[in-house]
């Protein structure tokens, strides 16, 4: 593919590349579509550093005047917010952790093992892809309760260490990532199979566990269901659950929501652009193959 | 030739443990499928059929449960509008991101990564900011949004969270802002895997750019759009966060979805039956239009 591009028939066909006012048109869309992205982010900024009654001011400004730390700094006298944060980063750390394990484990498992029943066993698992959370929340909640297992820590994360979507994902790109010579030659030299894993197949996936890691912290640190229905001790509130509590309450406290949800986004953003290309390239690899 | 001995010697050991090891290797899955999710189901069946508070022991009252939520207009509400997201998330959300990575495919285009970036960034924000900003810029008396229709068009009163029909708009357009770019991500990667010989091909044999779109875009595009369909299928079907953000699912319940129904029966009404006979409606509705399009499109199929 490399090679072909640099022969002359390819590189005529660069040139021929749509030009003039297509290619305006093309990148005035993009850039306004660019703008309807960017625009709600700005307008979320810059009311964060606006006082109370200036948020709602009408006409909208766009630039704070004044501009203020209050509603930061009320933020935090006020509410247990570090304390939210701290809760929301270990448990998406640890989770991530865990679902990263697993999944490798198991899509390696699906993708280079021939076994008795792994066409049924791969359907069940990718089917419960359409189970919804809403269908078991109520039974789910009462089994975990009735259990003894709802400390926050534990509810939080080992239910979720092992979802189909990962599973999946890391399948596909172990398939495609890891030679099987690679495995029989492990195993003339006499290594066992969990070590193949762990020190052959493990390093090898590395583009595809960022990607997995990535998803998994992001979709831990902001989910908001599942926490909203077991977490019922303030002291063990994530920053969504914090929020929402302020969100939810009489009065809407926006300026207070609005602090607290530009603070919560920066570590997500900040994941997010530093592993972007890993977990684009990731994340896509096992749909557009299949 | 001496590895061919080491082999057989070896491998005997190695394929003992090369049965039953990827047994091992899923077993945490099936683990946790069966404690947190078949169990939960099966449970959730026996519920469906009882009244319980959470205290003492459910009473066993048949299929009253199921009658009583035919006849409720709450429900019937809550399944419609999650149709109406469902549909619109397959008929707009689906079109509009294949049409965006279209662009985004373009020769030769300068600043692709970061376009993409910024499409992608909402999928990577908390549903509260995004809520939040949204329910600020569609305020019906101090919007961004109705500021800026007064500025254009003169005319700016539209009570867009409190009026039923738009409050049900402006949860579609969250859902459009929000998982566009999400999808974009996956169709720019798809047709980034379709061999530019293909269109070549067609150029020369006099294909234009609306046919060569139709006959050889979207048949390669086949698995992704798959993928991604029903994906989206099962993700908007259990839709929670944007209504339950942006309008607590009103004005009244018109905004309210199947998810925010069972959450309200359970959680704030505390007739947790109840709430278990919805999931076990919606658990029949979803997973078998689910089951049926991972089938109908063979996702998910070793090659």
């Amino acid at each position: 593919m490399n090679a072909a591009t640099d022969t002359p028939e390819a590189a005529a066909r660069d040139r021929r590349r749509p030009s003039g006012a297509g290619r305006i048109a093309l990148y005035a869309t993009l850039v306004l579509l660019a703008l309807v992205y960017f625009a709600p982010l700005a307008w979320a900024l810059s009311s964060s550093f606006k006082e109370r009654s200036e948020i709602f001011a009408f006409p909208p400004r766009l630039w704070p005047d004044p501009v203020t730390f209050e509603n930061f700094a009320n933020l935090l006298a006020e509410q247990p917010f570090w304390r939210w944060m701290l809760m929301s980063t270990v448990v998406a750390l640890l989770s991530t952790v865990a679902v990263v394990f697993f999944c490798s484990l198991a899509g390696f498992g699906f993708a280079k093992y021939e076994f008795r029943g792994k066409r049924l066993l791969f359907d069940v698992m990718f089917s419960s892809l359409a189970i919804p959370l809403a269908v078991i929340l109520v039974p789910l909640f009462i089994l975990v309760a009735k259990l003894g297992l709802a400390h926050p820590l534990f509810a939080l994360i080992v239910p979720w260490v092992a979802p189909a979507f990962g599973i999946f994902m890391m399948r596909q790109y172990t398939e495609q990532a890891i030679p099987d010579e690679l495995l029989s030659a492990a195993r003339i030299d006499g290594c066992s199979e969990f070590r193949i894993f762990w020190s052959i197949v493990l390093p090898l996936l590395r583009p595809a566990i960022g990607a997995l890691g990535v998803w998994s912290f992001l979709t831990t640190y902001n989910n908001l269901l599942w926490p909203l229905v077991i977490v019922s001790e303030p002291e063990y509130y994530t920053v969504p659950l914090g929020l929402q509590a302020l969100f939810g309450a009489e009065g809407r406290q926006y300026d207070l929501v609005m602090a607290g949800s530009i603070l919560a986004a920066i570590p997500a953003i900040a994941v997010f652009i530093l592993l972007r290309k890993q977990l684009v390239s990731g994340l896509t690899a096992g749909a557009v193959k299949s | 030739m001496s590895a061919t001995t080491t082999t057989t010697r070896t491998g005997r050991r190695s394929s003992g443990q090369r049965q039953w090891a990827p047994y091992a290797f899923i077993s945490p899955f099936f683990l946790l499928f069966t404690v947190f999710m078949l169990v939960p189901i099966g449970a959730g069946f026996y519920l469906s059929l009882t009244e319980w508070a959470g205290l003492g022991t459910p009473d066993f009252i048949g299929f009253d449960n199921y009658a009583r939520l035919f006849q409720d207009p709450s429900f019937g509400t809550s399944l419609l509008n999650t149709a109406f997201y469902t549909v619109f998330a397959l008929a707009v959300v689906l079109p509009a991101s294949l049409l965006i990575a279209q662009a985004l495919n373009a020769r030769g285009l300068k600043l692709r990564d970061f376009f993409r970036l910024v499409y992608f960034m909402p999928v990577v924000l908390s549903p509260i900011i995004i809520a939040l900003i949204f329910g600020l810029i569609f305020d019906g008396e101090y919007g961004l949004f109705n500021a800026v229709l007064e500025a254009l068009f003169g005319f700016g009163g539209i009570s867009w969270l409190t009026d039923p029909l738009w409050a049900r708009i402006v949860v579609v357009v969250l859902v459009l802002w929000r998982w566009t770019g999400f999808l974009t991500m996956f169709f720019l990667a798809g047709l980034q895997n379709i061999p530019r010989e293909l269109h070549e091909a067609a150029e020369v044999d006099g294909a234009g750019p609306v046919r060569r779109f139709f006959s050889v875009t979207l048949p390669q595009l086949g698995p992704v759009t798959a993928f991604i369909a029903v994906t989206m299928l099962v993700n908007t079907a259990q839709i929670f966060e944007e209504p339950f953000l942006l309008t607590q699912g009103g004005p009244g319940e018109s905004t309210m979805s199947v998810s925010m129904f069972i959450y309200r029966a359970g959680f704030q009404r505390f007739e947790l039956g109840y709430a278990a006979a919805a999931g076990v409606v919606m658990f029949l509705i979803v997973f078998a239009l689910g089951r049926l399009s991972i089938s109908a499109f063979g996702v998910g199929r070793t090659r």
